[in-house]
């Protein structure tokens, strides 16, 4: 750097650290291009009194020749129709690229610029190819905005050269103290201002004001944060959100070296705190601006004079050992979350620009499906734009909790990518960095990998479509910042605007908002707009823009029971009562669920301590739960939904009753949803039962009959007392009625008694449970009749007295099928159509057995029973006690079985004449298997009888 | 005491019989007490060259295997030829030696659908 350019920096110090700490040749250009621009602006006539704006957000800070050549045409004193039409002209004449059509409009520029202009390109021409082979030596990209691209040769001798010349050339003696973007601004202005003019001219009366009104932008994008420092969110985070950017680039920069990024750093640090004690003065500075431009060159220069400097060994040295420390940081995903108008978006925005990335946005309203935000992601995140921003791009999706389907598709798109990345991630490990950079983008096509950073947005970090995402993003959630800090900035740009706004007022709205600048800065515009000042007491009833979110359910019940500020309502209680009353109704209504919320204050009302000695304020509380469970009856039930709006005011007169100053400790709802579950369960388990019941008992039965008048006394009938638990010989003819019926009447309920562990059955059954296993009713129907304070006194049978019962039942079940297949085959062979009642299968019975009859064999006893089942009735118990009585013969119970099916299949057989001789000629024979060895009977013969 | 025992057939050239030994018992059914001789037990077979067997009766199949004897048993026939006043004149006849039997001594398979196996038993 030679002696003019330090001179022209010296009223900006900061600037010049970065220009000594990154002294470099293609910055050189672009200083070049500042250089013009300063140039220009000291031969522009003298500006107009200072404008009170403070200046816009500059371009990209890599603004290319190309770009700037336009902005130059704004400085042109010509009318801007005339302008256009002349440029329309050039495009038309001659060929598309680029610097033809550059420098013809600069024949068309004012004289006073031609000779620097030219320079440039004439410099240029002797450097720029369109193949980078033509040129030999370092050389770098530059892409025009029309997709041209071409290679300029780099030279540190050429360079300076140029510098010289140029500087001995452009430059005047006079140097501009201004920034350059106040002077484009101003420029601007003023070619706005002639355009204006120029048209109005013909009209008589000059409408400014209101030119200006229209122009006039949002004061939330005005006074937006646009360097790191300025933002308001907490400064913990705001580091941690950088130094993740910053972990980024190894991966996105290729061979960015450490040491770059520090010197950035420590650079920035020093550049920032100069600004921030320099900020009174001078803070129309573009502070962003200028550090990441430098953060980019330095980029630059490092890797060529690296390559330059030499032997490849030390470079690969350095690269591995790098390597290790710097990598794409552990979570790919940053996840920032926070309630609405704290700045996410904007410290989004901010940190990635300030890192050197291009932001791509992708808000609530784009398109958001699966496909479309697929491409979209991959294009960001993988393409490198070949258009004028070179920058690597990064991915901000912001309200990715919005929408829930649409949300949930770019959720599951990164979950996807970052699922990928892991598995190819351990071979690239040992890969060197350069190689890692070349070959992941070439991987880039096949492989859907993340190589960008990603930074998601959200204000309800427990959306239930992020729960994936929380788990692999690293999650940052905002906090409010302090009201000072807000206040602060509410009065700077009050002041700036010229709006009258007493801090105290400003504190009131900034507490109202709940530090929501977004919201205090829209309602400060509009009632400046409007010419009213802000209102202290009433902030409520003005027009506050708040965005639209619900509270957690939590806040809204603490809302409830809690009284705020006394001292303020009972000082202006009608006032404070109405904002009460509004803020409560809002708070209620958009949260929407308000069962949830009503639930919630029904089981919580009676933990507060309200003072209620009469009880006649929890008297109020319930009639009102009850004129709400009246109201959403009926509105369900008659879809009258306009009447919802009349719910919350429930909740809002409990508050009045019930509020307490002191902070309530609410619960979450629980018993409701846990006598809803049990209820449905007893009811399953009740509906399983009336099936299992035999239709002919079942259709007597209704549920709430059954469970309010019947199973008591049916518990006192199955369990009698009568019957003493002995063998069943033992018993006496009566007793063995007694059981049998009992039997019978079980059987015919479908109920029996089952093991059960005696932790499920918990003290409800007071049987005996010192064994840890009891048997208990199956289904639990004693369980229905669980009414809190109510017992049946039925008397509870031994032990040993239910399993006999168990065994008796699954007999008689098995008895019964035998029966029901029995009949279900007569009646086929008979072809009779059955008509539903009982009767005429039994009918059926009686002729199978009588037929069956011929065979006197083992079987004959179940024959009898169904015989004299079917002489009697098939429900009555009588025949139970036959059936024990055949049975007790037979060895096991299995073997009867058996035989009986046998036999009843048999003797179904035989009553089809034709079938049943056809069977007796396959089988006349049955095998008969005997347990055991094999014993062949040896008999001792004397020899006399084979001689007698 | 002599017994005489008379053998026709010469060295080598006796009928060779075999043992079917059952564990368990072959037992009719009831209708069929009266027409005990004629009824037909159940099909022998050998489903492959080796030495397995089934033997079906009923819906009931054994299946089993031959074994040797430890110790062959001849078959005889006793003849009796009434001469003089005193008795008759016992000879006893050979009629085959049995060097095999053929064991069944597993648990009967229940067969639910008939399969007819033709194959006889071949000594």
């Amino acid at each position: 750097m030679d002696v003019e350019d330090m001179e022209m920096d010296i009223p900006l110090p900061d600037e010049l650290e970065f220009l000594e700490s990154n002294f470099h040749e293609p910055e050189q250009n672009q200083e070049e291009e500042e250089d013009h621009h300063y140039h220009l602006a000291d031969l522009e006539p003298p500006a107009e009194p200072y404008s009170p704006q403070p200046p816009p957000d500059l371009e990209a800070p890599s603004v290319d020749i190309e770009s700037s050549g336009h902005k130059r045409s704004r400085s042109s004193s010509l009318p801007e129709e005339e302008k256009r039409a002349k440029v329309r002209v050039t495009v038309q004449e001659d060929s598309s690229t680029e610097e033809a059509a550059d420098e013809d409009w600069l024949r068309y520029s004012p004289p006073p610029q031609e000779p620097a202009a030219q320079e440039t390109t004439f410099a240029k021409e002797k450097t720029l190819s369109r193949f980078a082979s033509e040129i030999d030596g370092e050389c770098m990209p530059i892409t025009a905005p029309n997709g041209d691209r071409v290679y300029a040769k780099l030279t540190r001798f050429q360079g300076e050269e140029r510098v010289k010349t140029l500087d001995c050339n452009g430059y005047s003696a006079e140097l501009s103290s201004e920034p350059i973007n106040v002077i484009l601004e101003r420029l601007e202005q003023e070619a706005f201002a002639k355009a204006l003019e120029a048209s109005s001219e013909g009209q008589s009366v000059p409408d400014v004001p209101e030119a200006q009104m229209v122009n006039e932008q949002l004061w939330v994008d005005k006074y937006a944060p646009k360097s790191f420092t300025e933002l308001l969110s907490d400064e913990q985070t705001n580091r941690e959100v950088l130094l993740w950017l910053k972990q980024w680039d190894s991966v996105v920069f290729g061979s960015e070296i450490r040491s770059t990024s520090d010197d950035v750093l420590s650079a920035l640090k020093r550049h920032s705190s100069i600004v921030h004690n320099q900020k009174p003065l001078n803070s129309k500075f573009p502070r962003k601006n200028g550090g990441s431009k430098w953060s980019n060159g330095g980029r630059y220069v490092n890797s060529v004079s690296m390559d330059e400097s030499g032997s490849s060994k030390s470079i690969q040295d350095a690269w591995s050992t790098k390597s290790r420390n710097i990598g794409p940081p552990e979570q790919k995903i940053l996840l920032l979350c926070g309630p609405p108008g704290l700045g996410k978006t904007t410290l989004a925005h901010v940190a990635a620009k300030h890192c050197g990335y291009h932001v791509v946005e992708i808000n609530a309203s784009d398109d958001r499906s699966t496909s479309t935000i697929e491409a979209k992601i991959l294009d960001v995140v993988q393409m490198n734009s070949v258009l004028s921003d070179s920058r690597p791009k990064c991915l901000v999706v912001d309200e990715i909790d919005g929408a829930l389907g649409d949300g949930k598709g770019a959720v599951e798109v990164l979950l996807k990518m970052i699922s990928s990345e892991r598995k190819p991630d351990a071979g690239k490990q040992t890969v060197g960095k350069g190689q890692l950079e070349r070959k992941s983008s070439k991987k880039g096509s096949k492989t859907t990998s993340l190589s960008r950073p990603v930074i998601c947005i959200c204000n309800d970090l427990y959306a239930p479509a992020l729960r994936p995402l929380r788990q692999v993003a690293k999650v940052h959630i905002f906090v409010q910042p302090t009201v000072n800090r807000a206040v602060s900035r509410l009065t700077y740009i009050c002041k700036k605007e010229g709006m009258k706004a007493s801090a105290i007022a400003l504190t009131a709205l900034a507490e109202y908002t709940e530090c929501d600048i977004r919201s205090c800065l829209n309602t400060l515009q509009f009632l400046s707009k409007k010419k009213e000042d802000l209102n202290v007491f009433d902030i409520g009833s003005q027009v506050v823009g708040q965005k639209d979110t619900s509270k957690n359910v939590f806040d809204i019940w603490k809302e409830i029971f809690h009284k705020r500020r006394t001292k303020k309502s009972e000082r202006k209680s009608h006032r404070g009562n109405s904002f009460d009353f509004d803020s409560l109704y809002s708070l209620v209504s958009k949260r929407g669920d308000s069962d949830l919320i009503l639930d919630g204050i029904h089981e919580n009302v009676l933990r507060l301590n309200y003072h209620d000695p009469l009880m006649q304020k929890t008297v109020k509380c319930f009639n009102n739960l009850g004129v709400y469970d009246l109201l959403h009856q009926y509105i369900v039930h008659t879809h009258q939904m306009s009447l919802y709006v009349y719910l919350p005011l429930v909740a809002i007169t409990v508050h009045h009753i019930v509020s307490q100053v002191q902070k309530p400790n609410i619960e979450w709802p629980k018993s409701y949803q846990r006598y809803r579950t049990m209820m449905t369960e007893k009811m399953d388990i009740l509906n399983n039962w009336h099936h299992k019941i035999p239709p002919h008992i079942a259709r007597h039965l209704s549920a709430s009959s059954f469970v309010e008048d019947l199973i008591s006394p049916l518990l006192h009938i199955l369990s009698p007392p009568t019957i003493r638990p002995v063998a069943l010989q033992l018993l006496s003819d009566t007793e063995k009625n007694d059981l049998a019926q009992l039997v019978s009447k079980m059987v015919s309920y479908a109920i029996t008694y089952k093991t059960v562990k005696s932790d499920m059955l918990h003290q409800t059954l007071k049987s005996e449970l010192a064994d840890g296993l009891a048997l208990s009713f199956v289904p639990p129907i004693s369980d229905f009749i669980n009414f809190k304070d109510y017992t049946s006194n039925h008397y509870v049978l031994s032990v040993a007295m239910k399993q006999l019962l168990v065994h008796e039942v699954e007999k008689h079940k098995i008895l019964q099928v035998g029966v029901d297949k029995t009949r279900a085959l007569a009646n086929e062979g008979h072809e009779i159509i059955e008509t539903g009642t009982p009767n005429i299968p039994l009918a059926n019975t009686n002729v199978v057995a009588r037929k069956s009859n011929a065979n006197p064999t083992i079987v004959s006893s179940n024959l009898n029973t169904d015989k004299s089942s079917s002489a009697k009735d098939i429900g009555k118990p009588q025949n139970v006690g036959n059936i024990k009585k055949a049975t007790r013969s037979s060895s096991s119970f299995f073997d009867r079985f058996k035989k009986v099916n046998i036999k009843g299949v048999e003797s179904n057989d035989r009553s089809l004449p034709e079938e049943a001789i056809l069977e007796k000629d396959r089988y006349p024979l049955l095998f008969k298997y005997n347990e055991g060895f094999t014993n062949a009977v040896k008999r001792p013969v004397r020899i006399r009888e084979f001689l007698s | 005491m002599e017994i005489r025992v008379r053998c026709n057939c010469g060295e080598g050239s006796c009928e060779e019989w075999g043992i079917v030994e059952l564990q368990g018992v072959v037992e009719p059914q009831p209708g069929f007490h009266d027409s005990l001789p004629n009824l037909h037990i159940g099909t022998l077979c050998r489903p492959s060259s080796q030495e397995v067997y089934t033997f079906t009766v009923g819906y009931h199949e054994l299946t089993g295997s031959k074994v040797p004897l430890k110790k062959p048993l001849v078959v005889l026939k006793k003849v009796k030829h009434p001469d003089g006043e005193s008795g008759c004149k016992v000879e006893l006849q050979v009629v085959g030696v049995i060097r095999h039997k053929i064991l069944f001594k597993n648990r009967p398979k229940a067969l639910i659908s008939k399969d007819s196996c033709e194959a006889t038993y071949d000594p």
